[in-house]
């Protein structure tokens, strides 16, 4: 997309359907995701209704046993992944960058591609229904029940997919909030002073970015299983190795799914109590204890598995221990609330009835994390009451958000009485679905039976779910209706509003602010570009009284001056703010090849030319992505599927190269706060941020090899599954080969450096040919071994004949990949070299370099553990 | 030119790092039947492993002269991962 068609003035409105398809700006991306969240709540609330019907009475015959498996399967990863995370993800999109006074996220294109990614991952899921029946062997996928001999199904594997493809949206956009929030926050706005939603979301993503790594290493290998018939969950310790996978997951999961929730009630509190957060700095404190206890206490899930006495004793300490500053944030809300002047607006209401079943679901959690109680409760209803109180009580404080934002990004108010009235009918209704269920508790999890005796319980419960059902239809019949018809708001129609995002209008224009926000004064004030590159720091220019903390209230009338001095007439991005000067420099901080010279034309925000806002290729490339693994997912039934993989591969290519060939401009701040990581640009940061979630993909598959040759015998692992055949020698050619590789990157860095054309293209050539002899050397080394005849392996060593080949092949296969995706890279750089691309900013170069690198990396420990030891 | 020695210098302690580890395997020392000899090789290969690791992203990838920040990010990420496995692989014994 051209800027003169998408990127400047002609940038479609809102009300064009092209505009939802092309944009990458933060509020638009945060209103898809919102929609398509409450689309699949919608699915998966669908799903839950049939449970209910068929929990009716035991022994009833609504649903098959395979059907009601495949809803309570569905329904659950439905909730828990497509509709909680992206739900908060919309409002982290929407919200964040408005709070940390930035223009947009740092990548804005990633943005899109992560929302498209997640769309498509469930239209992937939807698609499985359709494939012989869905993935139905829970949402927690247990072994050996994910496996193809008991789920032979292509539309199991979908679902496998389809998580794959959602995790990598995941890893885009945590990526991309973590970059945006460290490098461009407001001028003087501290880490430690980030608004209580934006610290939630910091703590958000820092915690996605590596659960959901490990959780991909599961995905990856269940794929495989699947696909290629590698065996390391029907192996010894397999489906051990799958709860530990998943759990190093799944429990952090829990924090972020009500990290957001959290955020959000502290944000309510403040605003409909008048009052600052108590112990404000002892409550985020306590969050991010939480955020790294919550990768310690994983195998409190595992407590009916074989695993150690002495671990589970250590395991269930650390579970009760992170009880302990959950207690302190509850109590900071509650005396928030004793000393403020409490007003039952709706947000308040979802916000208070969130922080009231989470305390429940916290009690009730507490049994399940003591070793002795949990061998009773494990399997029960026990702990669908307490898991559905503490992730359906974060889905509530997020409602509290949409509610509390409603006005923000509509420009209109909802109506009160109906808000107050499904409040009521969502509380009511909660309860009465899920406290029965502690009541019942022996009824075991997952069965579409019970004994009789609990019936009445389950039909309490049936009724209170039909009632929660109900209660959305009053919440979007206001908020459909409100949109039209509510009462016209201005920047901030809540009293007490602390934070930046109630200072611009509603909704607020494309670029956010009216000038370059800072809070260098101790208040929010904006300036004009000219002001900071002339003396670094510009005069104060009160322009609205939010402090960073929420420690100050706004009065509105400051709020509206800061309004009127914005020349945007619109919000919809229809018509651009233009910025108080021409000139300027920016650096293209998204992945692309724009220049500031080849982009737009006019100026954009605070001087320089156009910041872009649109591009097709998200859209292309994750379309793509869908048929591809659409197409995968049966490709082993041939006919359809490999026309459908055929198709999506090449569209993806297409894609990648018109992503890649796009000129797109991205400004990065030139005055923001950067601790700590100063001096180092946000492409950069970008890079060595996936690289850490990186590190714990290639982790959970070394640790999966480790795991299971210790399950299987370390000694008896070598001399049982692995063939005399399999070598140290060409290991250690690939050693020096990749060795050398990288040798040749900061070569053609030290090319750059001397304005040398020549030696940048040989060194990159040369990179290029190492690593084609590494994947030669692999092919020769694999065929050997897939073709080896003794008697202990007379049909050859290949990817399924037992654990260690299958640990072998998908390991370095893996390697292998990021290989091959190396050097792709290098077949779109080596030509732009020959340009002469490089010699005046190498830093491309050095952006490739440390991923190849860091694939280097990873082979130095591969060698010796898959050759050597 | 500083630079350039530099990284040449690291290439030839990498590929002398890499021979080293296979020179242990060669001289027996990687013995699965006698358990003293065997650990001590393991230790050894892993950690020359780690120090090349520590190579080359100290001066490859430049972390020598990045803020002590990205390389805590950097570590944040194997961490978790050691911390996963170790744990993981724990539980069974």
């Amino acid at each position: 997309m051209s800027h003169g068609e998408a990127g400047g003035h002609d940038f479609p409105p809102t009300s064009s359907v092209k505009r939802w398809f092309v944009t990458t700006n933060h509020k638009d991306i945060g209103i898809l995701y919102t929609i398509t969240a409450l689309f699949f709540l919608v699915l998966g609330g669908v799903l839950a209704m049939l449970m209910r019907v068929q929990l009716w009475s035991p022994g009833a015959s609504v649903l098959s046993a395979g059907a009601y498996n495949q809803a309570v399967s569905a329904h659950g990863l439905l909730m828990v992944f497509w509709f909680i995370s992206p739900f908060a993800f919309g409002f982290a999109n929407y919200l964040v960058p408005l709070q940390i006074g930035a223009d947009d996220l740092a990548f804005p294109r990633l943005n899109a591609m992560s929302y498209w990614a997640y769309l498509f991952s469930g239209l992937l899921f939807i698609a499985s229904f359709f494939q012989g029946g869905t993935f139905d062997g829970g949402w927690t996928m247990y072994a050996p029940l994910n496996l193809p001999t008991y789920m032979p199904n292509i539309g199991g594997t979908t679902v496998v997919l389809a998580l794959i493809m959602f995790i990598a949206a995941v890893t885009m956009g945590s990526v991309n909030f973590l970059t945006t929030m460290y490098r461009m926050r407001a001028e003087g706005l501290r880490m430690r002073d980030l608004p209580m939603f934006s610290m939630s979301i910091l703590l958000m993503v820092w915690m996605m970015l590596f659960a959901f790594a490990a959780l991909l290493a599961a995905l990856m290998i269940l794929a495989a299983e699947h696909l290629f018939g590698v065996t390391y969950f029907s192996a010894e310790g397999g489906t051990l190795l799958w709860t530990h996978l998943f759990w190093f997951f799944g429990h952090p999961e829990v924090y972020i799914v009500f990290f957001p929730a959290l955020g959000i009630m502290a944000e309510c509190f403040q605003t409909f109590t008048g009052q600052r957060i108590v112990g404000r700095k002892w409550f985020v404190l306590a969050m991010v204890l939480v955020a790294l206890q919550s990768f310690v206490v994983w195998m409190h899930h595992m407590f009916l598995t074989g695993i150690n006495l002495e671990i589970k004793t250590l395991f269930m300490i650390t579970t009760i221990g992170i009880s302990l500053p959950f207690d302190l944030m509850v109590f900071s809300l509650i005396y928030t609330m004793i000393k403020g002047r409490i007003r039952f607006t709706t947000p308040f209401l979802f916000s208070l009835g969130a922080l009231i079943l989470f305390i429940v679901g916290g009690i009730t959690g507490v049994f399940l994390g003591a070793v002795v109680l949990d061998y009773e409760f494990r399997g029960t209803y026990w702990v669908v009451a307490h898991f559905h109180y503490v992730m359906v009580g974060g889905a509530t404080g997020l409602f509290a958000g949409i509610y509390y934002w409603f006005p923000k990004m509509t420009g209109r108010m909802y109506d009160e009485f109906l808000g107050k009235v499904h409040f009521a009918l969502y509380f009511v209704g909660f309860n009465l679905l899920y406290f029965p269920l502690f009541v019942a508790w022996e009824t075991p999890r997952r069965v579409f039976d019970y004994a009789p005796g609990l019936t009445s319980w389950h039909q309490v419960a049936s009724i209170g779910g039909f009632v929660l059902g109900a209660s959305f239809l009053v919440m979007f019949y206001n908020l459909f209706v409100s949109l039209a018809t509510g009462e016209e708001v201005g920047e901030n129609p809540w009293e007490y509003s602390t934070t930046a995002e109630w200072v611009v209008s509603s909704p607020p224009p494309l670029e956010n602010f009216p000038g370059k926000p800072s809070y260098s004064g101790g208040k929010l004030s904006f300036r004009d570009e000219p002001e900071l590159t002339a003396d670094g720091s510009g005069d104060d220019e009160p322009a609205g009284s939010p402090s960073t903390d929420g420690g100050t209230t706004t009065d509105g009338g400051l709020a509206s001056e800061a309004s009127e001095t914005s020349s945007d007439p619109r919000s919809d991005g229809g018509v651009r703010t233009e910025g108080a000067a021409t000139g300027g420099t920016g650096l293209v901080s998204d992945p692309g090849t724009a220049t500031p010279a080849a982009a737009g034309t006019g100026t954009a925000h605070g001087g320089g030319p156009h910041a872009d806002h649109a591009s097709f290729w998200p859209f292309v490339v994750c379309f793509a992505g869908f048929l591809t693994f659409l197409g995968v997912s049966g490709i082993q039934s041939g006919g359809a599927y490999l026309g459908l993989t055929a198709v999506g591969g090449l569209l993806s290519a297409v894609g990648f190269v018109g992503f890649a060939s796009e000129s797109f401009y991205v400004p990065e701040p030139t005055v923001a706060e950067q601790w700590p990581f100063g001096g180092v640009e946000n492409m950069k940061l970008g890079m060595w941020t996936f690289l850490a979630s990186d590190v714990v993909l290639f982790g959970g598959f070394i640790g999966s090899y480790l795991f299971l040759r210790v399950a299987n015998g370390w000694i008896h692992w070598h001399h049982e599954f692995v063939p005399e055949a399999h070598v140290t020698f060409p290991g250690l050619v690939n050693t020096y080969l990749l060795l050398a590789s990288s040798f040749a990157v900061v070569l053609s860095l030290v090319a750059a450096h001397r304005n040398s054309r020549r030696g940048v293209v040989a060194s990159l050539s040369v990179t290029w040919l190492l690593g084609v002899g590494f994947l030669i050397n692999k092919g020769l080394e694999w065929q050997h071994l897939f073709h080896v005849s003794t008697d202990a392996f007379p049909n050859g060593w290949n990817v399924g004949t037992n654990v260690a080949s299958s640990t072998f092949y998908l390991t370095t296969g893996l390697h292998g990949a990021h290989v091959v995706v190396g050097l792709i890279m290098l077949l779109y750089m080596i030509p732009r070299a020959w340009r002469g691309a490089y010699l005046d900013d190498d830093s491309s170069i050095e952006y490739f370099g440390l991923y190849w690198h860091f694939v280097d990396i990873v082979w130095l420990f591969l060698f010796p553990l898959f050759y050597i030891l | 030119m500083a630079r350039f020695k530099l990284y040449t210098a690291i290439f030839v302690v990498l590929m002398g790092l890499s021979t080293t580890q296979a020179v242990v395997e060669r001289t027996g020392m990687v013995d699965f039947d006698a358990p003293g000899t065997y650990w001590t090789a393991f230790g050894v290969i892993l950690v020359l492993s780690f120090v090349k690791a520590t190579f080359v992203a100290t001066y490859y990838m430049h972390l020598r002269w990045e803020p002590r920040s990205v390389t805590y990010l950097f570590l944040g990420g194997l961490f978790v991962a050691l911390a996963l496995t170790t744990a993981a692989a724990y539980s069974i014994l």
